[in-house]
């Protein structure tokens, strides 16, 4: 009989690896019964994980970390052994902030990826007028969607003080975007595609932009869990891996785009998933789309951006310690205990 | 949070958009100690709401996306947590004692029975309390460690420094304090900061 697993997803673009070894029946190829629970917020997404409700994540590449750190949380055994897609994320602006940005700086047009030093004269601007503070959204305290706004503006020299910055659910972003309560955030798709489709959002970054490729999802496994049937979690690792290949060819990427935007996964317009999963990044309703080959990936043919490493983690681990989440950095050997290199090399090698 | 009996308000933050559910609520709790406002949908003022109002108690659905917009609140204001209470249909008991484990303070499964709410509220009250006084405890006994430890700093440089037995440093550092009118950890850190930089900038002297 099958072995069963339940994995925790949220609907977003880049949970395809996960819902496609489902529908491709690759789950059921290396015998596993997978269950897949949508869930609404990464944080009870967390909470299931670490009490064994569901038994790996599709989590965002910060979390394993933070969990086992406590941050947010208590202190939990959380490792991943695979990276599950890299880029995806996205900056989209209000159009009422670029035609600010444009007044400020007496420009008929941006180039773009947009050069976040243009915010300067609209935070000034702001400043004088006894106007708000710029709000940003993004996804959770410990994301890359974070970190990556973060880099941006600091690469335009914008203090980082000078911008409000708010947590909120992916879903509920261009519904805030549309009534100006915020005026810009840093999300997954499809939910930039869909404020340009609507005709409120410009999209002026994308984290290939900011980061070049960088793992952005892992599958997030509670260290009890897998201790005690290691054997079914590398077929689920080979399981996604195949998933990943899958979604590799560029031709299938449209067949995943419409299973994603069904009722039963992202519930979302097919033209708002397509664009990023077919390597194209909308900017503004009329105006010229960006070919972006790189914008969602889920690895490549020989699975090395599949495995973690550390070089990410300690990248996350310098922003928690930079926010004072931390008081010292942890160790190479600690982070790679979470980051675990050793998995996938390990099926590569059953595999020849 | 003050608990002197039923006179002192607790201000419970109720985050949920099933009105039957914030209707039955708002009844179970009436004439109690527990005094509801209520907010719906995931809006950015949910932070706003709560720094103004300042609740010693935040309920909300564990399927709310809004959730997430809670998260960044314990870990912004992690000097001023408050306990969160979450509602789940889920009935399993297991679930409910795993998930106390993994952080939440309490869980209200299913519907709202007002001769089960009160208690369970009281009881998250007084073990986030319990667990609050606990944490303050370790805190402060890592500060005092600390203190030790820069005093046993200060205390050895000089007795390697001037030669002294360990009771005449400790006099030294206790004069010098007075003298100078400080407490013997400032005045320790001090001198600790003071000699790093000296033998750090020594060559160029």
């Amino acid at each position: 009989m099958a072995d069963k697993l339940k994995i925790g997803y949220l609907g977003l673009n880049d949970a395809a690896p996960i819902i496609m070894a489902k529908e491709l029946g690759i789950y059921s190829n290396f015998d596993l019964d997978v269950h897949l629970v949508r869930q609404n917020s990464w944080s009870t997404l967390r909470d299931r994980l670490h009490m064994g409700d569901i038994h790996a994540a599709h989590m965002l590449a910060p979390m394993p970390l933070a969990s086992s750190l406590g941050l947010g949380c208590d202190s939990t055994d959380i490792f991943t052994p695979l990276v599950l897609s890299l880029n995806g994320n996205a900056i989209t602006l209000s159009t009422t902030l670029l035609d600010e940005i444009k007044i400020c700086n007496e420009l008929d047009e941006v180039s773009l990826p947009l050069d976040a030093s243009l915010l300067n004269n609209v935070i000034s601007r702001r400043q004088s007028q006894n106007k708000d503070k710029l709000r940003l959204a993004h996804v959770f305290p410990f994301s890359c969607h974070y970190y990556q706004l973060l880099d941006w503006l600091k690469r335009g020299g914008i203090n980082h003080h000078d911008i409000d910055f708010h947590v909120l659910p992916p879903r509920d972003m261009h519904f805030n975007l549309n009534n100006h309560i915020i005026d810009g955030y840093c999300v997954g798709g499809p939910w930039n595609a869909q404020a340009v489709r609507q005709g409120t959002g410009v999209t002026v970054a994308t984290s290939c932009d900011i980061w070049g490729d960088a793992a952005e999802k892992v599958l997030g496994i509670h260290y009890d869990t897998y201790s005690s049937q290691p054997d079914v979690f590398q077929r689920l690792i080979n399981a996604l891996l195949e998933a990943c290949d899958w979604l590799d060819t560029p031709a299938h990427r449209f067949d995943a785009s419409v299973v994603l935007a069904s009722s039963d996964y992202l519930n979302a317009p097919l033209d708002a998933v397509c664009p990023s999963l077919m390597g194209i990044c909308l900017t503004q309703l009329g105006a010229t789309s960006r070919d972006l080959p790189n914008y969602n990936i889920f690895g490549n043919r020989n699975n090395k951006l599949n495995i973690p490493n550390v070089v990410d983690a300690h990248t996350f681990a310098t922003y928690m310690y930079s926010q004072h989440y931390i008081e010292a950095l942890p160790s190479e050997q600690y982070l790679s205990h979470i980051y675990r290199s050793d998995l996938i090399s390990k099926i590569a090698l059953d595999l020849d | 949070m003050q608990q002197d009996g039923a006179t002192t308000k607790i201000t419970v933050l109720l985050i949920d958009d099933n009105q039957q559910r914030v209707l039955a609520l708002q009844n179970a709790l009436d004439k109690s100690r527990y005094d509801i406002v209520h907010s719906s949908a995931p809006r950015i003022g949910l932070v706003k709401l709560v720094d103004k109002l300042q609740p010693d108690l935040v309920i909300i659905d564990v399927e709310s996306p809004s959730r997430d917009i809670l998260s960044s609140l314990s870990t912004v204001s992690r000097f001023n947590p408050k306990p969160v209470v979450m509602f789940s249909d889920n009935h399993d008991t297991n679930t409910i004692d795993s998930s106390v484990r993994a952080g939440v303070t309490a869980y209200v499964a299913g519907h709202t029975d007002s001769n089960k709410i009160r208690p369970i509220l009281d009881a998250a009250v007084a073990s986030f309390g319990q667990t609050q006084a606990l944490r303050e405890e370790l805190n402060s006994t890592k500060q005092a460690l600390e203190k030790q430890d820069v005093i046993s700093k200060a205390k050895l440089h000089l007795m390697q420094q001037q030669n002294l037995t360990e009771p005449d440093a400790y006099a030294m550092l206790r004069k010098m304090a007075m003298d100078s009118n400080q407490t013997i950890e400032n005045l320790a850190k001090s001198l600790v900061v003071f000699w790093k930089q000296q033998s750090a900038g020594g060559n160029n002297g």
